[in-house]
């Protein structure tokens, strides 16, 4: 008993022993890629640390002004006006065409529900800007592209660093790439600097390295309609983790709600999905697939949401459908801390 | 086997101490929820008006178009967050005890 009640007196006094002290953690908060990036790097000097998070962000903001899909310049855009005027080879970056070629797997890898050759369509739904009002629907224009079917196995990537579309009507759009992306190159390079223990957020798209001190980096899941997390896991070293939502990208008409996830089959945003989060699993790519993963997931219909997950070599993964239900797959199952007591969550597999 | 029921119930009810209030950057300012408050935020966009009422913050209003920040509602409990993307403001509230290091949202 009198063990319990120190217990509670040293909790009650907000001073269990690692808050005592300070930490040696640097965190940083600013905004890139039109979203909010979190970089929080522990166990390094603050100096040094303030240096490694500012070098990472001046990379992404570098990456965000090279694959902006709509502003005038970009290397992507530039591309972007070269696919649609002709099919001559154009010159591009060496680093652009690893992302097309490796973009294209993934594509290819998710039936062609991963696809940023739908970039007019992103356009048409009034999401590529960065304050977006809602639009009147262009059911002709939308099944147009629909039929023209831009894939991004339409696009040659040349060995000389040239690339050219077959289809005019591709235009990347790089929005379910590039965040991804961004973080396994800030991963790589805080690790080839030293660090080890760092945790990197681009707007709900996160990667580990390390920990926390002595426990793991611990990171809430949104909940898709309330302002807080719905649950909580921990990531361990390389892991990494993605959620896509119909919450932060999305206008309403007529009292439905419109997000920016667009099938590439019907042309219109997908429905009946709230959010889908998926957890990678330490690789090359874990930053990038946390970020493409989740979308086959969201566009599938409920029965093939497990396929989609499959296809893209995903076993952690849950979805929220828009009666507000929650699906786990059994492996998240285990990794997952509820934050309401009441969420029943089903099992997917 | 009281103290053990108080404390679950300390444990879980995670109440909120304080309000962390970034813009950009920058820490704008971490507060007690205990004192009621109007604040207006500058941002990219314009002012985003916090109010801090009863122990709870909510956006009231914001010049941002789609009003994502103000249809979160009020805040009340440790770990609970609103964003504005647009113009940079985000709200954070705090507990004793950290819930998790960052938001996949």
């Amino acid at each position: 008993m009198r063990h319990y009640l120190a217990v509670l007196l040293i909790l009650l006094s907000g001073c269990v022993l690692s808050s005592c002290t300070r930490e040696p953690l640097y965190q940083s908060q600013s905004y890139v890629f039109g979203t909010l990036v979190d970089v929080s790097i522990y166990g390094e000097d603050g100096y040094r640390a303030r240096l490694l998070a500012n070098d990472v962000l001046e990379d992404f903001q570098g990456l965000h002004n090279r694959l902006h899909a709509w502003q005038e310049g970009s290397d992507l855009n530039k591309l972007n006006v070269a696919f649609a005027e002709s099919d001559k080879p154009f010159p591009i970056s060496k680093e652009l065409a690893q992302i097309i070629s490796n973009a294209q797997a993934l594509s290819v890898q998710s039936n062609g529900l991963f696809n940023p050759a739908i970039g007019r369509l992103i356009n048409l739904w009034g999401f590529q800007r960065d304050q977006f009002s809602p639009v009147k629907i262009d059911k002709a224009a939308i099944t147009e592209l629909v039929k023209a079917a831009p894939q991004m196995t339409d696009i040659v990537v040349e060995k000389n660093d040239t690339a050219y579309s077959k289809n005019r009507k591709v235009r990347l759009d790089l929005g379910g790439y590039a965040k991804g992306y961004a973080l396994d190159r800030a991963a790589s390079y805080l690790r080839s600097h030293g660090v080890k223990n760092a945790l990197i957020n681009i707007g709900g798209n996160i990667i580990a390295l390390g920990t926390h001190g002595d426990h793991p980096w611990r990171v809430g899941i949104q909940d898709p309609r309330k302002p807080g997390p719905i649950a909580t896991l921990d990531l361990g070293d390389g892991w990494a983790i993605g959620t896509s939502g119909d919450y932060q990208r999305y206008f309403e008409l007529d009292g439905k709600r419109y997000c920016h996830i667009i099938d590439p089959r019907d042309g219109y945003p997908a429905q009946g999905t709230e959010a889908v989060t998926v957890l990678v699993p330490p690789g090359k790519n874990a930053g990038t697939l946390s970020d493409v993963a989740s979308k086959p997931i969201f566009i599938s219909s409920q029965e093939q949401r497990v396929k989609a997950a499959h296809s893209m070599g995903i076993s952690n993964f849950m979805v929220i459908d828009t009666q507000g239900k929650v699906f786990v797959s059994e492996e998240m199952k285990k990794r997952l801390q509820w934050v309401e007591k009441d969420v029943t969550a089903q099992s997917l597999q | 086997m009281v103290v053990i029921f108080l404390f679950q119930t300390l444990w879980h009810s995670e109440h909120a101490t304080k309000l962390r209030i970034r813009q950009g950057k920058a820490i704008y300012a971490t507060l007690s929820l205990d004192q009621d408050r109007i604040l207006d935020i500058h941002g990219p966009l314009g002012d985003s008006r916090v109010v801090v009422h009863h122990g709870q913050v909510h956006f009231e209003h914001s010049p941002c178009l789609n009003q994502y920040c103000v249809h979160q509602g009020w805040l009340n409990r440790a770990g609970q967050v609103a964003i504005c993307l647009p113009n940079q403001v985000s709200l954070e509230l705090l507990g004793n005890k950290k819930t998790y290091d960052s938001l996949n949202y």
